[in-house]
C-alpha cells in the first residue's frame, strides 16, 4: 500500500524531492526545452556560417526579381517578366484548383465505390473490391505516369480534335480540353451579387422550414422555393442588366487552338489519377461507415413505418456520416499533398514551379522551401480546424 | 423404411418429419448461384453485363500488348522495335532485371544482399512455428540485432571494434535462435532449459540458473569472434546501392524507426507537461501537413547547410532521415488513435495497482492499443513502402530511379513502359501480401473480443 | 526503455553510415584524395553519351572518362573513382560542401556560376548548343516557324530560360510544357503532345536515336544558345584546379600529336618530338607543379585513350555505346581540323 501511495501522490511525506512528480516534470521540460533550443541554435549558427562562406544571402528580396521562365498553364495570367512572388501565387492557385476539383470528384466517386462494394451483385462487389486493392497497393507516382502516358497522350492531335456536340465549342485533343471562356461585361457584378443573395435566401428558407418542423411537427419542403430562388433571381437580374456576358470561342490557329478556356492534358491526367487513387480509400471509408450503423437501426426505422429511401436518408446516412467524415477529411488533406506529384508529368503546381524551377534559377533554398511548407501547412491546418469544429458538432451527446 | 414396417408402440410416439423437398432447381448449383448473385434483377443483370464487358476490354488490351505482340528476346531496344513496334519489349526487363533489384551493386557481390534477405526470413520464421517458446525474444533479436549483420553485409569493408562485436553477437544470436528452435521442435525443451539440465544446475537454486547460460553465451561469443576475425567482405559504398534493395533499405529503416518514435511522440502529445506536449504537437503537425516530396527536397537542399563546415551528410542518409521523420509523425497519429480507444478505466486500474507511468504504458495500455492499431500500422507501412518511390525524384537510384537510368542507356534508350509495369506488379504483390496478412492478424488477435 | 534504446540505436546507425570525413581546410584536395585512396567524382543523372549505366552497373560515358582520367593520373588506376550521381538541383552544393572532389557533368560555363558559387570552371571538354527537334512531316524548317507552338522542355536547367528568351526575342509566343523526366517528355512529343522538343543538341541526337522511327524527326539548324560544358572544381585550390584542367588538355594534346591508347607505351619509350617527350615525362619536369608522378600523361592515355578515342566511343556512331553525333566539322573537332578543341602547349 505504501508503494501505491507514493506512486499516486508524489508529494507524500518521506519521499525525496527527486521522486516528487511536480519537480520531475519541471526538470524534464527544462531538459527538453534546452535540447530543442540548443539544436535550433546549432543549426542556425551552422547555416549562417555556411551561407557566409559560400557568399549566399538569406532574405525575401529575390521575390521581387524577374522570374524569366514561362509557365505552361495557369489560372491567373503569367508572363516571363513577372516576379518570383507571382510565380508563388500561380503555383498556389494551380495546386488549389486541381486539389479542389479532385476532392469533390473523389468524394462522389468514393460513395459510388463504397456502395458498389456493398452490392448484392457478386461480380460488381468483386470488381469494386479488386479496384480498391489494385489502386491502394501500387504507388501513386506510377499511376499518374500511367494515366498521362497511357491515356491522355493517346488523344488526337489538334488538327484532328474531337469536337463535342458538333457545335465547334468544346474540343478535346492531346493539348488539352478546350471550351468557351466566359468574359464578364461591365455590369456583371450585379448578377454576382444576385447569386449571393439567392444563396443566402435559400439557406434562410431551409432553416425556417426546419424550425417550423421542430416547433409544430408539420413538414413544409423548402426545396422547390429555394430552387426557384436560386435559379430565378440571378437569371432575372442578369437579363434585366442587359446580359453582360460574352463568350470567347476556341479556334484552331497555327499549331494550337487559341482563345477560350483550356485544361491541359497533364491536369486532366493528374486529376483522374488523384481521383481514382483516392476514391479507393474513400470507398473503403464509406463502406466502413455504412457497415458501422447497426442493422437494428434499419429495422427500427422500418417498424416506425419509414420508407426505405427515408430510412437511408434520415436514419442510416446521418449516423454513417459521423464515421465517414473524419477520415474523409484527412483524405482530402492527402489529396492536396499528393497533388505535389504533378511534378512528374509537368503540371505546374507549386512544387514544380516554385520548389523546382524557381529554386534552381534563384538558389534561395531556405526561403523557398519554407514558403512552400508554409503554404501546405496553412491548407492542412485550416482543413483540420474545420474537422475539429465538425467533430465537436456531431460528437455523440452522452448523458 | 424397416422401422415403419415393424412399428413398436414406443416408436409410434416419435414425430417423423417428411424428408424435405429438394430446393427448386433454379436456386441450386451453378445456375442458382448465377441467378442469385449476378442476374437477380434487371438492373443487376445490366451491371453484370457492363462488368463483364469492362473485364473483356482490359484483358484483351493487356493480352494484345503484353503477350501477343510482345518481344521476349532481343539485345537492344532497336531490335525490339524492329520485331514489333507496338508490343511490349520484355527482353529489356530480363536483361536489366538484376539492376532493378540490386541497383549498381556488383554482380559478384549480390549474393550478400540475397543472403541477408534469406537470413531475415529464417530469423523471423520461427515466430510462426508452433511449439516454439520465447517467440518475443526471437522477434526482438531479429529486429534489434539483425540490422548490424545486414548493415555489414551490405557495406562490407573493415570492421571497427564495435562492428566486430555486433556482427559476432548477431551471428551468435542467429545460431542460438535456430538451435533453440530445433531443440524445441525435436525435444520440446528450449535451449535454456537444455543447458541448465546438461550443466547439472537443474537441481540448484533458481537464481543460479543464469550462470551456465551466461557462460555458454560467452564461450559462444568468443568462438564466433575468433572465427570471423580474419574475415572481411569487399567494401561496397552506398552510392552503389539501388533498385528494390534500396527501396527496402529506406522503407525498412523508416518502418523500424517509425514505430518506437511514433509511440514516444504519441505519448508526448498526450503528456501533461506543456513543453513536451507543444514540441510533439508542433513536430507532428508540421510534418503531417506537408507532402513527403517537400521534406525530401528540404533534406537534399537544406541539410547540407545545417551541418558544420567540413561535415558531409550523404544523399542516402539525408533521404533516410527525411523518411524517418516523416513516417514517425504519421505513426504518432496512428498510435494516438489507438491510445484514445483505450477505456479510461484501464488507466485508473493500472494506477490503482500501483504501476508507474512507464510500466503502465508498457504492460497495460500499449499492448491493447497496438492490437487495435494493427490494420492502421500496416496501412502506414504500406504507405511508406509506396512513398519511397519519391526518392527517385531527388536522384536516388531506387527501383524507379534505376528504371529511369536504364531508359538512358544508348542501346535501350526509351525503354520505359515495361519496367514500370514490372515495378507496379512488384509493388502490388508486396503491398497486397502485407494488407492480407494484416487482416489475418487482426482476426487472429481479435478472437478474444468476439462475442 | 526499450523504445529509447531503439531510438538511440537508429540514430547511431544513421550517424555511422552518414558521416564521412570531409576535407579539412588546410589540406590540399590532392592530399585528401590520395589519403582516401579513391577519387569522388560528381556526375549527373544518366544522360546518353555523357554518363550512363552499363548492364553490369558500371558508369560509362565521355564525362565519366574524364573522371577516370584524373583517377589514372593520381592512382594509375582508372577504377579508383567513386561516382556520385546527383540531380542538377543540388550539383553545386554537393561540390561546394566537399561531398565531391570535382564535377564532371554537363554544366554550362557561365559568368554567374564561375564567380558567385565559390566554384570555378577548369576548361571546356564539350561544346554544345540548344536546338529544336521536330517531326519531319511537320513542314517546319526553321526555329522561327515555331510561332505559337507547344514545346516540350526539361526543368531544372538553363534550357527552360533559353527557350523563354528565344521566344521573347523573336515574339514567337511559344508555350512550354515542362517535364521532370525525359522519357515522359519524349513520349509526349512522339504522341504529338507538343510540336517540338528543345534540349542541348547532343541530347536531342541521342534521344532521337531511341525513337521507334528516328528518320521521321529532324533537328532544326538553329542553335539558340552557347553551351560550353566542362569540369568544375572548388575555388581556392590552385593545384587541384590545374590537375583537372591539364588532364583534359592532355587528352586533347594527345590526339593532336597522334598518341592513343595503343601506342602510348611505345611512344613514351621513344618519343618522336621534344614536346611529346616533355608531355610523356621523358624529358623535363613538367609534373612538378601538379604534384603528380612523371608519367601521369602516359597513365591517363593508357587508361582512357585520347580525346578523339573517347569521343568516338561514347559520342560517335560506330561503337555500341555511342549516340551518333558527327564530329567532323563541329566545334568539338580539333583546332587543326576547324574545331575549337585546343590545348595550350606542354612546355
Amino acid at each position: 500500500m505504501a508503494v501505491a501511495d507514493k506512486g499516486l501522490s508524489g508529494a507524500s511525506a518521506g519521499s525525496s524531492i527527486l521522486n516528487d512528480e511536480r519537480y520531475r516534470s519541471v526538470f524534464y521540460q527544462i531538459v527538453v526545452f534546452g535540447l530543442i533550443a540548443w539544436t535550433g541554435y546549432y543549426l542556425i549558427a551552422n547555416t549562417a556560417n555556411n551561407l557566409q562562406s559560400r557568399g549566399m544571402s538569406v532574405g525575401l528580396d529575390f521575390l521581387s526579381g524577374e522570374a524569366g521562365f514561362s509557365i505552361a498553364w495557369s489560372l491567373l495570367e503569367f508572363k516571363p517578366n513577372d516576379s518570383y512572388f507571382w510565380v508563388y501565387l500561380i503555383g498556389i492557385t494551380n495546386t488549389l484548383i486541381v486539389s479542389f476539383i479532385a476532392i469533390i470528384l473523389t468524394t462522389i466517386l468514393g460513395f459510388f465505390v463504397g456502395i458498389m462494394r456493398l452490392s448484392s451483385n457478386w461480380l460488381v462487389s468483386n470488381l469494386a473490391g479488386w479496384y480498391v486493392e489494385i489502386l491502394r497497393n501500387t504507388p501513386l507516382l506510377l499511376q499518374i505516369i500511367f494515366w498521362y502516358l497511357g491515356v491522355f497522350s493517346l488523344l488526337p492531335r489538334p488538327k484532328q480534335s474531337l469536337d463535342f456536340g458538333g457545335a465547334e465549342l468544346f474540343f478535346l485533343n492531346n493539348r488539352g480540353f478546350y471550351m468557351p471562356k466566359a468574359v464578364p461585361g461591365e455590369l456583371f457584378w450585379i448578377t454576382v451579387i444576385a447569386i449571393l443573395v439567392a444563396i443566402a435566401g435559400a439557406i434562410y428558407l431551409t432553416h425556417r422550414s426546419n424550425r417550423i418542423q421542430e416547433a409544430t411537427g408539420e413538414y413544409h419542403s423548402a426545396f422547390w422555393p429555394s430552387l426557384a430562388l436560386l435559379i430565378g433571381l440571378p437569371l432575372a437580374v442578369f437579363f434585366a442588366s442587359g446580359s453582360p456576358l460574352g463568350f470567347e470561342i476556341p479556334a484552331l490557329k497555327g499549331f494550337n487552338f487559341r482563345g477560350g478556356g483550356r485544361i491541359p492534358p497533364a491536369m486532366c491526367a493528374l486529376l483522374i489519377a488523384l481521383v481514382i487513387y483516392h476514391s479507393s480509400y474513400a470507398g473503403e471509408m464509406v463502406r466502413a461507415g455504412i457497415m458501422s450503423v447497426s442493422h437494428g437501426q434499419t429495422e427500427a426505422s422500418y417498424s416506425l413505418g419509414l420508407k426505405p429511401s427515408w430510412t437511408m436518408r434520415l436514419v442510416i446516412i446521418p449516423q454513417a456520416m459521423r464515421a465517414i467524415i473524419p477520415p474523409m477529411i484527412s483524405l482530402w488533406m492527402n489529396v492536396v499533398k499528393n497533388s505535389s506529384l504533378a511534378i512528374a508529368i509537368g503540371y505546374p503546381d507549386i512544387v514544380s514551379v516554385f520548389m523546382q524551377t524557381s529554386l534552381n534559377q534563384s538558389g534561395h533554398a531556405i526561403e523557398i522551401v519554407a514558403m512552400v511548407m508554409l503554404f501546405y501547412m496553412t491548407v492542412s491546418l485550416s482543413i483540420s480546424a474545420a474537422l475539429n469544429v465538425y467533430n465537436k458538432h456531431v460528437q455523440l451527446k452522452e448523458r | 423404411m424397416t422401422d415403419i414396417q415393424a412399428p413398436s408402440d414406443r416408436e409410434l410416439l416419435i414425430f417423423k418429419p417428411k424428408p424435405s423437398q429438394p430446393p427448386p432447381p433454379a436456386t441450386t448449383g451453378l445456375i442458382g448461384w448465377l441467378r442469385m448473385n449476378l442476374f437477380s434483377s434487371v438492373s443487376n443483370t445490366l451491371l453484370t453485363v457492363i462488368g463483364f464487358y469492362l473485364i473483356y476490354l482490359v484483358a484483351s488490351a493487356v493480352n494484345h500488348w503484353g503477350i501477343e505482340l510482345a518481344v521476349w528476346n532481343a539485345d537492344t531496344r532497336r531490335e525490339c522495335l524492329d520485331q514489333s513496334p507496338y508490343g511490349a519489349c520484355w527482353a529489356g526487363v530480363f536483361v536489366w532485371f538484376n539492376r532493378f533489384i540490386y541497383g549498381r551493386y556488383p554482380d559478384l557481390e549480390q549474393w550478400r544482399v540475397s543472403l541477408t534477405w534469406v537470413i531475415f526470413a529464417a530469423w523471423m520464421a520461427p515466430v510462426w512455428f508452433p511449439r516454439v517458446t520465447s517467440k518475443v525474444a526471437i522477434g526482438l533479436s531479429a529486429i534489434l540485432i539483425y540490422p548490424f549483420l545486414a548493415g555489414y553485409f551490405y557495406l562490407g569493408g573493415e570492421r571497427n571494434w564495435f562492428m566486430e562485436i555486433m556482427v559476432s553477437v548477431a551471428i551468435l544470436s542467429f545460431v542460438l535462435c535456430w538451435a533453440h528452435v530445433l531443440l524445441c521442435l525435436i525435444t520440446g525443451r528450449g535451449l535454456g532449459t537444455t543447458i541448465i539440465s546438461l550443466s547439472g544446475y537443474a537441481g540448484k537454486h533458481d537464481k543460479t540458473h543464469k550462470y551456465p547460460i551466461i557462460a555458454f553465451g560467452a564461450v559462444g561469443f568468443v568462438i564466433v569472434y575468433a572465427l570471423i576475425s580474419g574475415w572481411t567482405l569487399k567494401e561496397i559504398g552506398t552510392n552503389n546501392w539501388g533498385g528494390l534493395f534500396l527501396t527496402l533499405v529506406i522503407s525498412g529503416i523508416g518502418i523500424a524507426f517509425a514505430l518506437p518514435a511514433g509511440i514516444v511522440l504519441a505519448l508526448g502529445r498526450r503528456s501533461k507537461m506543456p513543453v513536451i506536449r507543444v514540441v510533439c504537437v508542433a513536430f507532428i503537425e508540421l510534418l503531417r501537413s506537408v507532402p513527403l516530396i517537400t521534406v525530401l527536397f528540404m533534406a537534399t537542399t537544406m541539410f547540407p547547410l545545417f551541418l558544420p563546415e567540413g561535415l558531409v551528410f550523404n544523399k542516402l542518409a539525408s533521404a533516410i532521415v527525411a523518411v524517418c521523420l516523416f513516417s514517425a509523425a504519421y505513426m504518432a497519429e496512428t498510435v494516438r488513435g489507438g491510445l484514445q480507444a483505450i477505456n479510461k478505466g484501464q488507466y485508473e486500474a493500472a494506477a490503482a495497482i500501483g504501476l508507474g507511468y512507464w510500466p503502465m504504458m508498457a504492460l497495460i495500455i500499449m499492448p491493447q492499443a497496438l492490437k487495435l492499431m494493427i490494420p492502421n500500422i500496416v496501412g502506414s507501412f504500406i504507405g511508406l513502402f509506396k512513398d519511397t518511390t519519391l526518392v527517385s525524384i531527388i536522384g536516388l537510384y531506387d527501383m524507379l530511379g534505376m528504371i529511369k537510368a536504364v531508359s538512358q542507356n544508348p542501346q535501350w534508350i526509351g525503354l520505359h513502359h515495361e519496367p514500370l509495369v514490372t515495378a507496379a506488379m512488384i509493388f502490388f504483390i508486396g503491398c497486397f501480401a502485407m494488407s492480407k496478412y494484416s487482416r489475418h492478424l487482426e482476426k487472429k488477435l481479435g478472437q478474444g473480443d468476439r462475442r | 526503455m526499450k523504445k529509447l534504446s531503439l531510438l538511440g540505436l537508429g540514430a547511431g546507425l544513421i550517424a555511422a553510415v552518414a558521416f564521412s570525413a570531409a576535407p579539412a581546410q588546410a589540406e590540399s584536395t590532392l592530399d585528401i584524395v590520395k589519403k582516401r585512396g579513391h577519387l569522388r567524382c560528381q556526375i549527373g543523372t544518366p544522360a546518353p553519351g555523357f554518363y550512363n549505366l552499363k548492364k553490369d552497373g558500371s558508369w560509362v560515358g565521355s564525362d565519366v572518362a574524364v573522371c577516370r582520367a584524373v583517377a589514372a593520373a593520381i592512382f594509375d588506376d582508372p577504377n579508383k573513382v567513386e561516382f556520385q550521381s546527383v540531380t542538377s538541383t543540388v550539383r553545386f552544393t554537393a561540390l561546394a560542401n566537399g561531398e565531391s572532389d570535382f564535377l564532371s557533368r554537363t554544366t554550362t560555363w557561365t559568368l554567374y556560376r564561375d564567380t558567385q558559387l565559390g566554384l570555378t570552371f577548369t576548361t571546356v571538354n564539350f561544346y554544345d548548343g540548344q536546338g529544336f527537334m521536330v517531326p519531319k512531316d511537320s513542314g517546319i524548317n526553321s526555329a522561327l516557324d515555331l510561332k505559337g507552338a507547344t514545346v516540350c522542355v526539361l526543368t531544372g536547367t538553363t534550357t527552360e530560360l533559353n527557350l523563354t528568351d528565344f521566344s521573347r526575342t523573336n515574339k514567337l509566343d511559344i508555350q512550354p510544357v515542362v517535364f521532370e523526366d525525359s522519357n515522359v517528355r519524349n513520349e509526349t512529343y512522339l504522341k504529338g503532345g507538343c510540336d517540338a522538343i528543345t534540349n542541348d543538341k547532343s541530347g536531342l541526337a541521342s534521344n532521337k536515336a531511341g525513337f521507334p522511327d528516328p528518320g521521321a524527326h529532324t533537328i532544326l539548324p538553329e542553335t539558340i544558345s552557347k553551351e560550353p560544358l566542362g569540369p568544375m572544381v572548388r575555388k581556392g585550390d590552385g593545384q587541384w584546379f590545374d590537375i583537372v584542367r591539364w588532364t583534359v588538355f592532355a587528352l586533347v594534346a594527345a590526339e593532336e600529336m597522334g598518341i592513343n591508347q595503343g601506342n602510348v607505351a611505345s611512344l613514351a619509350a621513344n618519343p618522336t618530338s621534344p614536346e611529346m617527350a616533355r608531355m610523356l615525362g621523358k624529358e623535363g619536369d613538367l609534373d612538378k607543379g601538379l604534384g603528380l608522378p612523371k608519367d601521369w600523361v602516359v597513365r591517363v592515355i593508357g587508361a582512357v585513350g585520347n580525346y578523339g578515342e573517347i569521343y568516338g566511343k561514347y559520342m560517335g556512331s560506330k561503337s555500341p555505346d555511342g549516340i551518333g553525333i558527327a564530329r567532323a566539322g563541329s566545334q568539338n573537332d580539333l583546332w587543326t581540323k576547324g574545331g575549337l578543341m585546343y590545348a595550350p602547349p606542354f612546355r
